[in-house]
């Protein structure tokens, strides 16, 4: 079996590395648009900000793939795919030939259609390259565009190299997808204590500078500033798939075993559009863990395993100086144009807060803030079991004291929602 | 990946809140008696009277693994999932993920730690600070099905199912 794997990321190495684990037969290429081995695109904040050295991100070593005899094609951009030569092209113009091929080349940045977005000084982090240059880049006032994990996550390592440092975004709060405004609103208010200025419910205009970024334009002001980040969202890359007549949605879509509409092509990762685990409907979460378990399942499959993907789930924590958020699941405002009978339990506790949705009495998502979200995983496991929260509520009433040793995890649970 | 021969199992019933493994724990991994430095947490609800002794699983498809944003969270060649302190940055993600809470905020340096079952002793300290009250002992695979430790460690029903079946 040739297997042909394009993109070196995260899902495309989980693929590569699992195929050759059972099947030490099986001829592996990945094409690589890098040049550098497989680096971890959550690690590259942290670089960023000075927290640790650029070796940390890597997640393999060059020789790693020498050692298990996968052929590493650094830049080598693949550029079309003939599903039925079963051939793919790459930028060079060289065609490769697959049995088996895996699209797993990620999404690309969303570059929004500001005037003078390409000016120098622009610059972005998602991915190794481009965060090398904004790390060398020497500046001392950024504007950071969108506020999503990766816009505060930047700013907060800009912020710890010194710089001035706004975010700027579009929605009524920040963080938009991954928390409700009261939760976000918290967060907000710690990322102006640690001097972080953030406009929310602002457009940006313009990016101002001949040669050399000088300021934002919003809607609401001119912010000096030498540089500008852009961080405004990931889209999956769908494009590449096209070129094979893959049918795309928001995404490339796949089945529960990550195969494509093509025989023989499998898609994962953040290219692709899967279903929430919990809730069924089609889901984009473009997150690492669903990249890591999507790849597994499309290496089980190649090998001729029975298995099937569950789904994907929303995790993400928020996190910067002395301030630790997380949130799963669906959020409120996510709810809105779903029927049910919805609840939001919320506690509060000095700066510390929680926040629980409920649909039809199950979890289905949360956030929390400080210590509340150091046992936020029993909430997640309560949204996979999907336990009925009136049950929990009696349950907890009922029990004798003292004497329900057997129910501790659900007397923990009961616990942290403050029953 | 390395499968776990033995279990730290965990009875609440029999627990005291007496904290000595907690203790032992920050004896054996930092040399020192401070409870906050230990792997275990014993958790109490107090509206049960119940201790709760709290410790890494080492889940077969160890969430923590798969989220920590700097690839951290290592499986160890016998079986247990413990964090590079060199690359943590004390992200939390690992912590919030557990299906149980059981990573650790080491307070003198703001990264995670977790059981690593006493690599090298012939028991776990805890378990030998445990040996009267027995809510802390070690299930071998010869002495007991891995399932039915996985039990009594508190997997009474399936915490968290990963990606696919
Ligand atoms: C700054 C940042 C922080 C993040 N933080 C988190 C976090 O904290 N938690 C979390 O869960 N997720 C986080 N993510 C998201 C996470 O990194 C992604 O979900 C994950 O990397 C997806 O893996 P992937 O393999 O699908 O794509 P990628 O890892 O992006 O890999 C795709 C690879 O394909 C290559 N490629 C693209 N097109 C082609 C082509 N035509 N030919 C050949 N190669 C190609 C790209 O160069 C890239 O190397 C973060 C992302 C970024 C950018
Ligand atoms: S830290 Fe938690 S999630 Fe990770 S292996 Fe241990 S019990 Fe499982
Ligand atoms: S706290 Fe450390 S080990 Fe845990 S997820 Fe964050 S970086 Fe990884």
């Amino acid at each position: 079996m040739k297997l042909v794997i394009i993109g070196n990321g995260i899902a495309g190495n989980q693929v590569a590395f699992d195929v050759r684990t059972k099947n030490p037969d099986a001829q592996i290429v990945i094409l690589s648009a890098e040049d550098v081995p497989e680096y971890d695109p959550c690690s590259l904040p942290y670089f960023l900000g000075g927290e640790c050295q650029q070796t940390d991100v890597f997640r393999k070593k060059p020789g790693d793939y020498a050692a298990q005899r996968i052929d590493l094609r650094y830049d080598a951009k693949a550029v079309s795919i003939d599903p039925d030569k079963k051939r793919v092209a790459i930028h060079t113009g060289e065609q490769i030939g697959y049995d088996k091929l895996v699209l797993a080349h990620g999404g690309d940045l969303f570059i929004p259609p500001i005037p003078g977005i390409d000016t120098p000084g622009v610059f972005s982090c998602k991915q190794l390259s481009e965060t090398r240059k904004l790390a060398a880049h020497n500046g001392t006032r950024a504007v950071v565009i969108g506020s999503g994990a990766i816009g505060i996550e930047a700013a907060e390592a800009l912020k710890r190299k010194g710089y001035e440092v706004y975010v700027i975004e579009l929605m009524d709060w920040i963080l938009p997808s991954l928390f409700d405004e009261p939760t976000a609103k918290r967060l907000e208010n710690e990322l102006t204590g640690y001097g972080i200025g953030v406009f929310t419910h602002e457009k940006v205009l313009e990016i101002k500078g001949a040669g050399q970024v000088t300021a934002v334009v919003t809607d609401r002001r001119t912010i000096d500033c030498d540089t500008v980040v852009v961080a405004t969202g990931v889209v999956p890359g769908t494009a590449l798939a096209q070129t094979a007549g893959i049918e795309t949605g928001r995404g490339i879509q796949v089945n529960r075993q990550m195969q494509t509409s093509i025989p023989d092509i499998y898609a994962c990762g953040d290219c692709v559009e899967t279903i929430d685990a919990c809730t069924g409907e089609i889901a984009m979460f473009q997150l690492k863990h669903n990249a890591i378990e999507q790849a597994q399942v499309a290496a089980r499959h190649m090998l001729g395993e029975p298995v099937r993907y569950l789904g994907a789930y929303a995790f993400a924590r928020a996190h910067f100086f002395d301030t630790h958020a997380a949130t799963f699941g669906k959020t409120q405002r996510a709810l809105d144009c779903v029927f049910g009978d919805k609840r939001i339990v919320e506690r509060e506790d000095k700066n510390n807060y929680l926040r629980v949705v409920m649909l039809d009495n199950r979890i289905v998502g949360g956030q929390a803030i400080g210590t509340f979200a150091d046992e936020l995983g029993l909430l997640i496991g309560a949204m996979w079991r999907k336990d009925d929260f009136l049950d929990i509520a009696a349950k907890m009433r009922t029990l004798p004291k003292g004497g329900a040793v057997h129910a501790w995890p659900m007397v923990r649970l009961g616990h942290l929602l403050g029953m | 990946m390395n499968m776990r021969r033995e279990q730290l199992a965990i009875d609440p019933e029999k627990c005291t809140g007496c904290r000595r493994c907690m203790i032992a724990c920050a004896m054996k991994h930092h040399g020192r008696i401070d409870p906050d430095l230990s792997r275990v947490n014993i958790i109490g609800l107090e509206s049960q009277d119940l201790n709760v002794p709290v410790i890494c699983m080492a889940c077969d498809t160890a969430p923590c693994i798969k989220v920590c944003p700097m690839n951290a969270r290592i499986r160890q060649a016998n079986g247990t999932v413990t964090t590079n302190t060199d690359v943590c940055i004390g992200c939390r993600a690992c912590v919030y993920i557990c299906p149980v809470g059981s990573p650790r905020i080491n307070p003198y340096t703001g990264r995670t730690m977790t059981c690593d079952m006493c690599e090298g002793e012939t028991e776990p300290w805890c378990v030998a600070a445990c040996r009267q009250e027995k809510a802390l002992t070690l299930c071998t695979q010869g002495s007991v099905s891995q399932r039915a430790a996985r039990q009594a460690a508190g997997k009474t029903k399936q915490f968290h199912t990963g990606g696919c079946v």
